[in-house]
């Protein structure tokens, strides 16, 4: 029975050559593992009783970027080592009994643990870009420990899903490090928040540090990001447990909180955090209602309190500060328990699903045991550190004029807290619905009793005894407290002198109580209408939610990515071609423009406004060169106008007779005479490609469309921007240097008087060999051609016709 | 002087990178020769065009009289002509080779390398007209045992 519900679903079976290699894990290896957490967690404590916080420890890394290697312990460090180690220690134990036997066992652990290695590094790091490492090292790990049953489908896309949204918040998150990196001079995060406020708030700043908020929202499932964390139910419960309450959710939060020093006093920080913490918390407990899976209900609550707890940051005074610390010390100490009975009901009774469970505290009376601690723990009942925590609250919001909306939140999320805390600790163990269909229940092993029933049972003894809890609480609520107001030499007062001691309001207490119990117990006994009700009208907006925006944008991504690709790489040579010759007009263009100061006015008086660009002047030609040029441009005109391949290779000839003309009256004869040759032989060339095109049954042209607007433009503004630089060129005096050279060296130096063929055979004789070489080997490929078509003179009849 | 010759270097590149955008391939080519015609043209004249005299040193002078025409371009437009005739020419048994494997001459129909699209987003799965002696189109066979 054990280990088979996380992964029976997958259908690996299907393929007996594929089946699930590996093998289970020994007690012992187990044990080595489950010793890492254990071993850390000694240590923390070891070393929160022998040093001094905060410890500092740094090292240059990037020196020419000026980042170091810097680690800081300090009070809020500390707290959230706390839980990492000391959840971890109970995750890593929960894990052994719980996928006893699995192969997969091993890669579970390892994962985890890199997991807790990048958690450790996060929470400690005191280097913007070396926190962003471990953050995005965190959430690889869990895309991994979400996939870990990568057989199911659900469970791949819940943790692609959860790669995404934490991965893109992420990115928006380093642009924002950058900026304040910028801002700064510094990306030392213990240097930003002592220079923060002093800092003007600029632009840069402020967008710098709403990309930062953007990436603490995503990570811990803030509106309008949330709908990530309950699809991440799909991994394995202790990773549940571990990642998606006690740790990795609350980096967000721990960020947030980091830099609440730094900018705590910004309105505009205030008023985002405690609106956006404000909805998650109310709108994360109504959508617990419309949830049956126990686990996905745990999930929605939890993100119910992450937003408390951004609420919370977002509150101006010393209280909230200190009920941040409380609240997430009593979460984690309720909420992992709490999974950790979810997966022990799942592992024994085989289902999550709460209407067919109940009456399970005779089959599983220490589940039910610490069920029911946790529980009560986290409606807040006295002598719970949840009630500590929930005491801290109300007494931080008392202190504070508060919006209409952090009341609302607030208050729905307490209420429901209390209701989904009855769900999972009495409802399924001590109600009777659904008894019949859980004949083979039975208690769990050790291994997954011990873990929910200590943490569970810590969560009790601190609040019956919150003086134990004190001193950490405030320890990291002043390290979420501006530096330079604490401590000045005793001149003002310690605003955590009172932290954890109960505000002796008896009657508001009680009050603010007995209104939440009772609001929840409500709630709770009117789950299964509630539920009904909500999910016939929830159900019908899905559609505006942000996780169907999630579901539009995977599905534009690619559908835009196509449109791009097949917009540029469309497989249509003319289109390339418009393309190509476009951007050879920009840019010839482009230069010709900034060169003549984007072209001002009096082009013609010879000189451009702005810059050095000039144009030549008019000078009358000689009857030779004007005839040699009209008749090009008659040449090349015809060319244009005639259909018929024949007549167009003819008008094309005349371009280059004219062209040979030209050379011959500018006192070029070498050129003249091959420019005559060349294009004697390029008609007949050409022309015996028509013939062999006619016996490929090719005879006519194809017509072009008649009006190609675009192709008449880019041919327009390639012809334009070329005469254009050739004219700027023609308009400075000439550099004769190099044609002085020649002229006075070719007699000494090679003994020859045609000075153009010298430059070709002597001064440039190894470049004319290449050419050479390049004309032969044309000539090798074009003679197949013309061979053929000799052949094929002498059988004529065995042209294929078409 | 400029302006005539910039009237024949504009209508030649005109009309060449017209023909050069066009559906038929035999036409692409003469296009790409009238584009090679008048840049040709164009380098030449770069040169300044002002004397009829060649740029040859007469016998027992020891270098060019000042009126002769510029040797240096005429160097370099002289292996221009011959390379861009060689590269036309070798377009020209392209164009008859791609005619006669692909059975067309319209540059539109083209499409071995990049087939239209079979589905809004999937690239292309089996492109048409693709030819089964291509060696990327065999059946891998072998491999590991």
């Amino acid at each position: 029975m054990a280990g088979t519900h996380d992964h029976s679903s997958g259908g690996h079976g299907g393929a007996p050559g594929v089946a699930l290699r590996g093998h289970a894990m020994g007690l012992a290896s187990r044990a080595a593992f489950t010793l890492l957490p254990a071993a850390a967690l000694a240590l923390l404590l070891w070393a929160l009783g022998a040093f001094e916080l905060p410890q500092v420890w740094r090292t240059p890394w990037v020196p020419s970027l000026g980042i170091d290697l810097a680690f800081r312990l300090d009070g809020l460090s500390a707290l959230m080592l706390l839980l990492i180690t000391g959840v971890g220690t109970g995750v890593f134990i929960y894990a052994g009994g719980y996928l006893a036997g699995h192969p997969h066992q091993r890669r579970l652990y390892g994962a985890l643990t890199a997991f807790m290695l990048a958690m450790i590094g996060c929470v400690t790091a005191d280097d913007l870009f070396v926190l962003f490492l471990f953050w995005e090292m965190t959430s690889l790990t869990s895309f991994l420990l979400v996939g870990f049953n990568h057989h199911d489908q659900q469970s791949r896309k819940s943790a692609q899903q959860a790669l995404l949204v934490t991965g893109s918040g992420g990115l928006a998150m380093f642009a924002g490090f950058v900026l304040l990196a910028q801002a700064f001079g510094t990306s030392s995060i213990s240097a930003i928040i002592a220079a923060a406020p002093a800092a003007e708030a600029t632009p840069a700043l402020t967008a710098a540090v709403a990309l930062v908020l953007v990436g603490a929202f995503t990570k811990s499932a803030q509106v309008p990001f949330h709908f990530w964390l309950p699809n991440a139910m799909a991994a394995p419960t202790p990773v549940s447990a571990y990642l998606h309450s006690a740790t990795m959710v609350k980096l967000g939060v721990y960020l947030v909180a980091r830099l609440d020093p730094a900018f705590g006093a910004w309105d505009w920080w205030q008023w985002t955090l405690q609106a956006v913490g404000a909805l998650t918390a109310g709108w994360a407990m109504v959508l617990a209602l419309r949830e049956r899976d126990l686990k996905r209900i745990l999930a929605w609550s939890t993100v119910a309190t992450l937003g408390t707890l951004v609420l919370l940051v977002g509150l101006p005074g010393a209280g909230a500060t200190a009920a941040v610390a409380a609240l997430l010390l009593a979460h984690a100490l309720y909420k992992a328990p709490l999974f950790f009975v979810a997966g022990n009901v799942d592992h024994e009774a085989g289902t999550r699903i709460i209407d067919r469970l109940g009456n399970l505290r005779r089959a599983m009376p220490w589940t039910a045991t610490a069920a029911l601690l946790a529980g009560l723990s986290m409606a807040g009942i006295p002598l719970t550190f949840g009630f500590v925590a929930k005491d801290a609250i109300n007494s931080a919001k008392a202190a504070e004029q508060l919006l209409p909306l952090v009341q609302i939140g607030y208050g729905v999320f307490g209420a429901i807290a209390v209701a989904v805390a009855g769900v999972a600790a009495i409802r399924i163990f001590w109600s009777h619905r659904g008894m019949k269909e859980l004949p083979k229940a039975h208690e769990a092993p050790i291994a997954l009793v011990l873990p929910p029933l200590v943490l569970a049972l810590a969560g009790v003894v601190l609040g019956a005894v919150p003086s134990i809890a004190r001193p950490l609480v405030v320890a990291a609520a002043e390290a979420m407290w501006p530096i330079g107001t604490t401590g000045v030499a005793g001149a003002l007062e310690r605003p955590f002198d009172h932290v954890l001691e109960p505000s002796f309001d008896i009657a508001s207490m009680v009050g603010m109580l007995a209104v939440t119990l009772v609001v929840g117990a409500v709630v709770y006994f009117f789950w299964d209408p509630l539920h009904r009700a909500f999910d016939r009208v929830a159900g019908r907006l899905d559609w505006l939610g942000s996780a169907a925006h999630y579901a539009r944008i995977l599905k534009a991504i690619p559908r835009s990515a196509a449109f791009f690709t097949r917009g540029l790489q469309h497989g249509r040579l003319p289109s390339y071609s418009v393309a190509l010759l476009l951007a050879a007009a920009a840019f010839l263009g482009g230069a010709i423009l900034v060169g003549g100061g984007l072209l001002g006015a009096g082009m013609f008086d010879g000189a451009f406004a702005g810059g050095g660009l000039a144009l030549p002047a008019w000078t009358p030609p000689s009857v030779a060169i004007t005839g040699a040029c009209l008749l090009i441009t008659l040449g090349a005109l015809l060319a244009g106008v005639f259909e018929q391949r024949l007549a167009m290779i003819l008008c094309a000839g005349i371009v280059g007779f004219g062209s040979a003309l030209l050379f011959l009256f500018a006192g070029a004869p070498d050129v003249a005479f091959t420019q005559f040759t060349v294009e004697t032989v390029f008609v007949i060339v050409a022309a015996s490609v028509l013939l062999k095109l006619k016996r490929l049954g090719r005879t006519t042209s194809i017509r072009d469309p008649r009006n190609r607007p675009g192709a008449l433009l880019a041919a327009l503004a390639f012809a334009t921007a070329a005469t254009l630089v050739f004219l700027v060129t023609g308009a400075d005096p000439i550099d004769p240097s190099l044609s002085a050279y020649f002229s006075e060296r070719s007699v000494p130096d090679a003994n020859g008087r045609n000075v153009v063929n010298v430059i070709l055979v002597d001064f440039r004789a190894l470049d004319t060999l290449g050419e050479s070489t390049v004309v032969m080997l044309s000539f090798l490929a074009t003679a197949p051609v013309l061979f053929s078509l000799r052949l094929a003179r002498g059988s004529r009849g065995k042209e294929p016709k078409r | 002087m400029i302006w005539v010759i910039a009237l024949a270097v504009w209508t030649t590149l005109l009309v060449g990178a017209r023909l050069a955008m066009s559906r038929d391939l035999f036409r692409v080519v003469v296009g790409l020769a009238l584009i090679s015609s008048g840049i040709v043209l164009m380098l030449f004249s770069s040169g300044r065009v002002s004397s009829a005299e060649p740029a040859v040193i007469a016998a027992g002078e020891k270098v060019l009289p000042a009126t002769a025409a510029n040797p240096l371009p005429q160097a370099l437009v002289l292996t221009a002509i011959v390379i861009g005739f060689a590269l036309i020419c070798f377009a020209f048994i392209l164009v008859v080779r791609v005619v006669r494997d692909a059975e067309t001459d319209d540059a539109e129909d083209l499409r071995y390398a990049e087939p239209a699209p079979t589905h809004a987003v999937e690239p292309p799965a089996s492109p048409e007209g693709c030819d089964p002696r291509h060696p990327l189109d065999e059946p891998r066979t072998g491999g590991h045992p």
